[in-house]
């Protein structure tokens, strides 16, 4: 029935473009995540309760750069998350430098050494809660 | 529903964490350890009490226990990468005064115990000069 063609087309691209919509999203939501911030260590920058916009598409493209702010495994406590910034990256190792922006009041690399680069998966992009807070976080 | 409130929820927590972020570290606390031992060796040197001189064998090895565990921590803990830019020497030094606090731990040398403690002022004088006082205690040193 050829009258019917042009309607039904138009709703299977409709409920096709839906379905790829939402699987975009779940699948940028693996990529894409919001964090709460606790502890002092990356003060000024960050302080308790700051939330954060974090990505895990670049470091899939290219190593962690020195100044950026990124998510890592903690390596004396596998099942904890740290926020720090990138202070050294050596290739050659594949491992990277963490160091807290709040140098006294932090402990990192230069307690438990460098860290494996596939321990540093996420990067903080903007700080997105509290209101007054919003920022973009920039590497330096 | 995709709310702005449910879009800026968290769904777990990063730690920018410390330790133990008290920060209070002092080079006094292993020196009074120190001179602990000093004073219980001079005693047990004066004493011809067998049980007296047994129990300040005894004390003074916990005592240089204590000496080294302080090190461990002043070294460890508060001295960090930029003081040995400034101090070349940070880990001869700690490992010395460690290994001269065995030596009062396993002996009963007087003089082994004043090496301890010239030694302990060695590492106060770094600490002195890299802010130490100022900065790892709550009103600075009491004088």
């Amino acid at each position: 029935m050829p009258a019917e063609r042009g309607p039904r087309r138009a709703l299977f691209l409709f409920l096709g473009s839906l379905a790829g919509i939402a699987a975009t999203a779940v699948a940028a939501g693996r990529r894409l995540d919001v964090v709460e911030v606790t502890g002092h260590s990356m003060a000024p920058t960050l302080l308790p309760g700051d939330r954060l916009l974090v990505e895990a598409l670049s470091y899939r493209r290219r190593p962690p750069r020195p100044g950026e702010i990124v998510l890592a495994r903690d390596p004396r406590q596998r099942d904890r998350e740290l926020v720090k910034r990138i202070s050294h990256v050596d290739p050659s190792s594949g491992s990277a430098e963490l160091e807290g922006d709040a140098a006294d009041d932090s402990t990192d690399s230069r307690t438990f050494g460098p860290v494996p680069l596939e321990d540093v998966r996420w990067r903080a992009v903007v700080r997105c809660w509290p209101l007054g807070r919003i920022g973009r976080l920039r590497g330096r | 529903m995709l709310t702005l409130r449910s879009l800026l929820r968290p769904t777990r927590r990063v730690h920018a964490h410390c330790d133990i972020p008290c920060g209070i570290y002092d080079p006094e606390q292993a020196r009074i350890e120190a001179e602990s031992c000093l004073r219980i060796i001079e005693k047990h040197d004066a004493s011809d009490d067998k049980l007296f001189r047994a129990r300040c064998i005894h004390v003074k090895e916990e005592r240089a226990e204590l000496v080294k565990h302080h090190l461990d921590v002043l070294w460890h803990d508060y001295f960090k990468p930029e003081h040995l830019e400034k101090y070349p020497d940070l880990h001869t030094t700690f490992w010395n005064a460690s290994k001269a606090a065995s030596k009062v731990k396993q002996s009963m040398d007087a003089a082994a115990a004043r090496d301890l403690l010239s030694q302990i002022d060695t590492i106060d004088e770094m600490w002195k000069a890299t802010g130490g006082p100022e900065k790892t205690r709550v009103n600075g040193r009491p004088s």
